[in-house]
């Protein structure tokens, strides 16, 4: 008896710690192959060189710094049943606990948190269709019970390059055919707006900008007007969103950009143009081109600035901390002109 | 003979350069054509009802839903929409009919109950020379998109007879309808055909519910009642009598003796990541086997593209049905993919 409840537990304990078991499918049907080789985990941060940072370091000419990121508390904007907690260790602080005759104290947070909350870029590791991922990656031979094994965040090169705000508020406004929600406190595309290459195109020429390879692209659209109102506008915030469509993101990812951010929290258009296609632009920017995605990026504060100074380009200031096996993380953005 | 080479070379650099040119004007053809927008057609949708809270073609659907269906559809296509509404009134539609014409909209997708009102609309759009397309009722002379009702029924009735051969072979069973029985007599009769296809001999009741809810359980409460030893099987002519029904066969202390189907796919029935409902790939062991989907939430999508070819003078069959599909907890989130985040 007592051996069978040992040979149990063994067989319990090998099989959770066992690579999970899924259906394979034949990746190279499915998704792309990388543009940076069989066995690249990178994906387009390839893209940033020494030759795009030291060109994109020319965008900084008067040092002003304005912040592309909104605060990460309890109350904004979460898809699903996602969430962000903390909790404050400061024993230190009682009587008694300092160390030595200066008195040290400290405090330290434990942070409880899924990755995809607040301003946060989308990793290689985040998107597939069916079991199958970046650079054609069969991914359920990759993961296990707390992170992937490929694709994690750790393979990602430097986001030091150049940003381009491209201002669809303007652009709309421009041509006559903003329809602003009016929950929105400033003007703002509605949700379901289709966000078009010919629109994207308006909108480099604004300030005539001409897009480069390695390029950051971030599309303000005036949605998160709803994301700094949170709580009060959740639920229109999370009932949809204006975004690029399939077109336009087929159109990025031929020019060779490294990421696409917005002030929503898809950067896709929602409800898709097909109503049964889910999520059709993360498929076609991270799973078959390698471009990353960022969500919930404050863009109004550049957008005025680009609006003021004329100039849509700047040096983005962005780390991405090595966290290996993670399909993304919240992120700090700051546009340096 | 070297002249003659020569003159052979000439002549084929001529053509050359004469074609070259050709060809290049041909691109710079194709490109601007390629280029150019087509053109942008206004087409007038009039709708049967928009008044809030009022449910359509008995199912869970509002005229809002629909009227949304076509905003959603319209974004990619060359379409400027102008929406009215017909409010079920005949002089209504007509006037909408005539306000259409005085606006020169190019076609009218007309969404309203069969009769006069139908002929006067078509009458009046005929001699303006705008095109009609009908929606779920005929329209004289129109093309009509439509939902098939026995189609759907049919499926309802195949998916509530095959769980029953899979699951009760051999095991005393009855059949239900319940929900607006009389005013969906052709999905009502698609249920029966499809239940008696399987089973000859089967017994079908019908319980009237016109559309109320609280009438679910005493109807259907008798019935199980007096069916102590029977598996039942339930079509619910629409989602919210689904739901209700199952409520009371739980109530009734049946649940391991039923299976429901119901007919429209509506909000309350599925829904998104986090909503949780009847309709779920997390909630598979639901006696609510699915629900047929009728599609009004997409109707656009469907009706549009017919407006657009006929707009472009292509032919289109007279009646285009709805695809109705049955939707389960397994393909729930394939045909309705959650897209928001709530």
């Amino acid at each position: 008896m007592l051996r069978a409840a040992l040979i149990s537990v063994f067989a319990l304990i090998a099989s959770s710690t066992s690579p999970i078991a899924f259906a394979q499918s034949d990746c190279k049907s499915v998704v792309k192959p990388s543009p940076f080789g069989p066995n690249d985990q990178t994906g387009a941060t390839n893209r940033v060189t020494p030759a795009v940072t030291k060109a994109a370091a020319a965008e900084i000419q008067t040092g002003k710094v304005t912040n592309m990121s909104y605060p990460l508390v309890d109350g904004v904007p979460l898809f699903g049943s996602r969430f962000t907690k903390t909790i404050l260790t400061a024993t230190s602080l009682a009587p008694g606990a300092s160390f030595g005759e200066n008195q040290l104290t400290y405090m330290e947070d434990t942070w409880l948190s899924q990755s995809h909350v607040g301003t946060h870029l989308d990793g290689m590791g985040h998107i597939g269709i069916k079991d199958c991922y970046y650079n054609q990656t069969p991914m359920g031979k990759f993961i296990n019970q707390n992170n992937m094994t490929k694709l994690g965040l750790e393979h990602l090169k430097s986001f030091a390059t150049r940003g381009v705000i491209v201002d669809m508020v303007k652009v709309y406004q421009d041509a006559g055919k903003l329809k602003t929600n009016a929950a929105c406190k400033k003007p703002c595309l509605d949700k379901g707006t289709v966000i078009t290459v010919a629109d994207l195109q308006a909108g480099l020429k604004l300030y005539n900008v001409t897009l480069r390879e390695g390029d950051m692209v971030m599309i303000h659209t005036g949605w998160g007007d709803l994301f700094e109102q949170f709580p009060a506008q959740n639920a229109l915030y999370n009932s949809g969103e204006p975004g690029i469509g399939k077109e336009a993101a087929n159109w990025l990812a031929s020019q060779k950009v490294v990421a696409v951010g917005t002030d929503t929290w898809a950067v896709e258009v929602i409800p898709s143009e097909n109503p049964k296609e889910a999520f059709p632009v993360h498929a076609i920017l991270l799973t078959d081109n390698g471009i990353h995605i960022m969500e919930n990026v404050r863009t109004d504060l550049i957008a005025a600035e680009a609006a003021s100074t004329k100039r849509a380009t700047f040096f983005v200031n962005m780390t991405v901390p090595k966290a290996v096996g993670l399909t993304g993380n919240f992120v700090a953005i700051d546009a340096i002109q | 003979m070297i002249d003659t080479v020569r003159g052979i070379v000439s002549v084929s650099r001529a053509r050359f350069v004469r074609g070259a040119i050709a060809a290049a004007v041909a691109s710079v053809a194709v490109v601007v054509g390629a280029a150019a927008p087509e053109r942008r057609y206004t087409i007038a949708f009039a709708n049967a009802t928009e008044e809030p809270g009022v449910s359509v073609e008995g199912t869970g659907f509002t005229g809002a839903e629909i009227r949304q269906s076509f905003i959603l559809a319209a974004r990619t296509l060359p379409i400027d929409l102008v929406f009215y509404d017909n409010r079920g009134d005949d002089a209504r539609a007509i006037a909408n009919a005539e306000a259409a014409i005085a606006r020169k909209v190019d076609l009218y997708v007309q969404y309203h109950r069969a009769g006069a009102g139908n002929a006067a609309v078509s009458q009046k759009l005929r001699a303006a020379g705008i095109p009609v397309l009908a929606v779920n009722e005929p329209v004289p002379g129109a093309p009509l998109y439509s939902l098939d009702n026995a189609a759907a029924g049919r499926i309802a009735g195949d998916a509530l007879a095959q769980f029953a051969a899979r699951t009760w072979a051999g095991q005393p069973t009855v059949a239900v309808v319940i929900g607006r029985v009389s005013t969906n007599p052709e999905r009502v009769q698609g249920v029966a055909e499809a239940l008696r296809k399987h089973s000859r001999n089967v017994r079908v009741s019908m319980l009237e519910t016109q559309g109320n809810p609280a009438q679910v359980a005493p109807l259907l409460g008798p019935l199980l009642a007096a069916q102590p030893t029977s598996k039942v099987l339930i079509a619910a002519t629409d989602d919210a009598t689904a739901l209700v029904a199952k409520a009371a066969v739980e109530a009734a202390g049946r649940a391991r003796d039923a299976a429901i189907v119901g007919h429209g796919v509506d909000r309350s029935i599925h829904g998104g990541f986090s909503d949780r409902k009847e309709l779920d790939p997390a909630n598979r062991a639901s006696i609510v086997l699915g629900s047929v989907a009728f599609y009004l939430d997409r109707m656009g999508y469907q009706v549009l593209p017919l407006a657009l070819r006929m707009l472009r003078g292509e032919a289109v069959p007279a009646r285009t049905a709805t695809p109705h599909k049955l939707i389960t907890p397994a393909n729930v989130f394939a045909e309705y993919p959650p897209y928001d985040m709530n």
